[in-house]
């Protein structure tokens, strides 16, 4: 007698793992974002101009700041640049090319100079910060009149 | 009254000689009565070889001769087996057994997996598990043990690899038949061609010959005639003193695929003609709760993401590739369902262990087992010792991940996947889909390790709900993290036990209660010894995680329990561990043997080297008796592995190479468990996560290994895939106690050095 209750314990052991549930339970939620075989939805927001631009100005950051009020290093703090006048910072020693100059500085201006420091401004010794990329000059300068605006 | 003697076997009746089969009749069916067994032969309607004939022989000049073998115009011999190959070699050692009894060339034989079809049911292992005290046990199972068991394999789904059988009960009994049979078929249609009496025919390496009159063929040549030949369910099988490859370490012919690259597991799978979408999926954390809502904001927007499905017992993300997917799953906020369980920490689980035990009592709880009257012994014993022992759950991590393929178009459902039960996971996509099972395709290759892990086909349930959602042909892995804390688990248990001694230190009554009490059903009785009084009792308590055989199963928590206890015995006893035991073996002189020989081997009785120790632990288990000596070296304050010895009993090894290697494996897992094996819960979720906090023994902590073999009779009673693991960790358990006096009632035994 207690054979077959082992025995039925043996064969329910088996038949547990067998046995599925009575029904399986449906779908709760199915969210489809594409099919196989078709390109992908564009991954998060793509990076803005001045998103862009903030991270070419990097490269900028060893001698500017832009920081209202943070003190210059190497460079002149450049908050405010776009509407400045060249050469024109209280207290930075500019060179005397840059410091005689009288423009205000704009995008097509800062683009140039960036281009060719000393061919824009001759006797001007930011020759380290030359950017001869254009895209990224481009965006440089967007950054740099965003910062204005 | 129970028996106490698992293992012990009766003579096995002779059976009647050659009775009149036709390959109808191979396949008896038997017919069940509800709750009993019943006994009866009947004759199954339909020619299974007919129908299988398709599947298996498919190719021209191939003749199916019976299901189990095929021939083909090469001279080529395919065994087909119902067991699936998860590296323990049993489809080479199968192919062994059969090609020795059809004296086929061993270089001709392949070995071929049976397709997951109701026919293959494996008929005898389905019996060994209902019948688990012995496979020749009492007369009323002898006569039906094929019919019978057929039926009921059909109903439980079994198509099985598991609990070291397939050697032991397909291999003796199938494949041995189904060699000897086919020779005699080949021999009578030589006979018959030669016009030359079958005596006089010798067959050798896949060869007819007849000396007299100078002729000989190949198998091939006879192959067409010789399935019209009747068909002996019964032939006489060689003896040990006649195998040819039988107790031969031939080599394996899974070994080389393996090697080279070109082995297919599940994982593999590459349909062809199917462009296949990936899918990672996450469980709830705590079991028996479900997903109320799931926030994909974050997951839709990632590479690769084609679909992102709440499915309520999971969440999946199905991609372009499995990498995306699973970054994807692990990006969404999912909402779980609360869980009722008290059970948050082990603590909780030890907790509610010890209540169910509380209510036992001294004699409470349901009888597992009992002789004599062990209360009052233990009343009168001149002295008694007691301990409670614990062990926590364990993980299966298999090397493989868990894995799934799976195609469903056109009212067919193609499943791909490495499993143990190919016939329950056909059912249970048969089951989801609303389809019959003929409808459903397994496609099983070789497994990358199981342990028990694949026995269960709730991962392959889950490819198809995915694959029907999606519509698309879908490959579903779990990542390693999902399958060491969502899965199912060898379970925790908490023992106390009770021992009475004589005056001279003599076991006279020994008690135990537990309360999980599992597979197989003699693991938690100590019958090798003699104890005049003994009871096991089982007070039920519930599980917070699910339960899942793993290697050796409930051997694997008794094994620690009782022979640790039966070291605490003899050390009160004042006696040394193997003597204690030798003196409870009287009336098991198999087992005195191996424990003898262990005792032997390691030098036992030699004085202990510096800072070392040993410890012995002797267990049967799956038919095999196994005794292991383990030395760990405590010189620098924490135990390390030093040397195993190992001697198995098993009746007789067909391949002494292939046991060995199964004895060694089990050997490393049961140490590994030992050393470090443990899932701590939190909040009802496991902690352990992957390789780095679920630790496995690495190459040099691993001991050096021996193990030695005794073949006490001429069959194969045991098997080897599992009696290498109960021993394990308490003879090391029980080495540690010598070398510090420390006695480990709870395992993993690394963290109680730190």
């Amino acid at each position: 007698m207690l054979n077959r209750a082992i025995i039925a314990v043996s064969l329910a052991t088996i038949m547990l793992s067998a046995c599925g549930s009575s029904e399986p339970p449906q779908v709760v939620e199915q969210i489809v974002v594409r099919e196989p075989g078709e390109p992908e939805v564009a991954i998060a927001a793509p990076l803005t101009d001045i998103a862009l631009g903030e991270e070419a100005f990097q490269r900028c950051t060893a001698c500017h700041t832009v920081e209202a009020g943070a003190p210059s290093s190497a460079g002149p703090n450049l908050h405010a640049i776009v509407g400045r006048t060249a050469g024109s910072l209280e207290g930075f020693p500019y060179t005397e090319a840059l410091a005689e100059e009288d423009f205000a500085w704009d995008a097509a201006s800062l683009d140039a100079y960036l281009a060719d420091p000393d061919g824009f401004v001759p006797g001007s010794d930011m020759l380290i910060g030359t950017v001869t990329d254009d895209e990224e000059r481009a965006a440089i300068v967007g950054y740099l009149v965003s910062l204005s605006e | 009254m129970n028996d106490l003697t698992p293992g012990e076997k009766g003579t096995k009746k002779e059976r009647s000689g050659l009775s009149k089969w036709t390959r109808r009749g191979f396949i008896g069916a038997g017919v069940l009565a509800g709750g009993g067994l019943l006994i009866g032969i009947g004759v199954r309607p339909g020619n299974p070889i007919d129908r299988l004939a398709p599947k298996v022989a498919g190719g021209a000049g191939e003749q199916l001769i019976n299901s189990w073998v095929k021939i083909d115009a090469d001279n080529i011999v395919t065994a087909i087996v119902p067991h699936c190959e998860m590296g323990q070699g049993a489809h080479s050692v199968l192919g062994q057994m059969l090609a020795d009894e059809l004296d086929a060339d061993w270089n001709l034989v392949r070995v071929m997996q049976a397709p997951a079809d109701g026919s293959y049911v494996v008929n005898d292992t389905a019996r060994m598990f209902v019948a688990p005290f012995t496979m020749n046990a009492a007369d009323w199972i002898e006569p039906t043990w094929n019919g019978l068991f057929t039926q009921i394999a059909r109903m439980a789904d079994v198509m099985i690899t598991g609990g070291s059988s397939s050697i032991r009960t397909t291999g003796q009994h199938s494949m041995r038949i189904a060699g000897a049979a086919a020779r005699k078929m080949l021999v009578g249609a030589a006979a018959d061609a030669w016009g030359v009496p079958a005596s006089e025919i010798v067959t050798r390496d896949s060869m007819l010959s007849h000396e007299a009159s100078g002729r000989s063929a190949t198998f091939a040549e006879f192959a067409s005639a010789a399935a019209e030949q009747p068909m002996d369910q019964t032939p006489v099988l060689k003896t040990a003193d006649q195998y040819r490859l039988m107790g031969r370490s031939m080599a394996r012919t899974d070994i080389p695929a393996k090697i080279n690259g070109t082995a297919e597991f599940g994982i593999d799978a590459m349909p062809e003609g199917l462009d296949l979408s990936y899918a990672a999926t996450i469980r709830p954390p705590v079991p028996g709760t479900s997903a109320l809502r799931m926030d994909a904001s974050r997951a839709r927007e990632m590479p690769g993401v084609l679909q992102i499905l709440n499915m309520g017992n999971f969440v999946a993300v199905v991609a372009d590739s499995y990498w995306q997917a699973n970054q994807a799953v692990n990006a969404i906020d999912i909402e779980w369902s609360q869980s009722d369980s008290p059970v948050k920490t082990m603590e909780d689980q030890y907790a509610v262990f010890a209540d169910a035990l509380d209510a036992a009592g001294a004699d409470g709880g349901e009888e597992a087992a009992a002789r004599g009257n062990a209360g009052e012994a233990l009343a009168n014993a001149a002295s008694t010792i007691e301990a409670e022992y614990r062990v926590p759950y364990l993980a299966h991590a298999p090397m493989e991940p868990i894995n799934c393929t799976a195609h469903y178009a056109d009212g067919k459902c193609d499943i791909w996947t490495s499993t143990q039960v190919p016939l329950m996971a056909r059912s249970e996509v048969a089951g989801i889909l609303g389809l019959d099972a003929e409808d459903v395709t397994i496609h099983h290759p070789y497994l990358g390790g199981a342990f028990g892990r694949r026995l269960g086909s709730e991962y392959v349930g889950m490819a198809a709900r995915v694959a029907q959602a999606t519509g698309y042909p879908v490959k579903l892995i779990w990542s390693r993290e999902e399958d060491t804390q969502k899965a199912l688990y060898r379970n925790a248990d908490t023992c106390r036990m009770r021992a009475g001694l004589a005056e001279n230190g003599g076991l006279q009554a020994y008690d135990s209660v537990f309360t999980q009490r599992h597979d197989p059903a003699e693991a938690c009785v100590p019958a090798m010894y003699s104890i005049p009084n003994t009871s096991v009792r089982v007070a039920e308590a519930p599980l917070h995680l699910p339960f899942q055989a793993w290697r050796s199963v409930d051997h694997s928590v008794q094994g620690f329990f009782i022979e640790s206890f039966i070291d605490e015995a003899a050390h009160a006893a004042g006696a040394d561990s193997v003597e204690y035991r030798l003196s409870l073996l009287g009336d098991s002189p198999r087992h005195k043997a191996v424990l003898e020989k262990v005792a032997e081997i390691s030098g036992w009785r030699e004085p202990a080297a510096e800072g070392r120790a040993k410890g012995v632990a002797i267990v049967e288990s799956f038919g095999t008796i196994v005794a292991e000596v383990v030395e760990v070296d405590m010189s620098d304050g924490t135990p390390k592995l030093a040397n195993v010895w190992a001697v198995c009993d098993a009746g007789y090894v067909m391949n002494p190479d292939g046991f060995r290697n199964q004895i060694e494996g089990g050997i490393v897992f049961g140490l590994t468990a030992a050393m470090y094996g443990e899932l701590e819960l939190r909040d009802g979720a496991i902690v352990q996560s992957n390789f780095h906090d679920y630790k496995m023994l690495r190459m040099n902590e691993v001991p050096e290994i021996e193990v030695a073999l005794i073949n006490s009779g001429d069959v194969p009673v045991g098997g080897a895939g599992e009696p290498g693991l109960p021993p394990a960790a308490p003879a090391f358990a029980n080495a540690v106690f010598a070398a510090t006096g420390r006695r480990l009632r709870t395992l993993p035994i690394a963290k109680q050095f730190a």
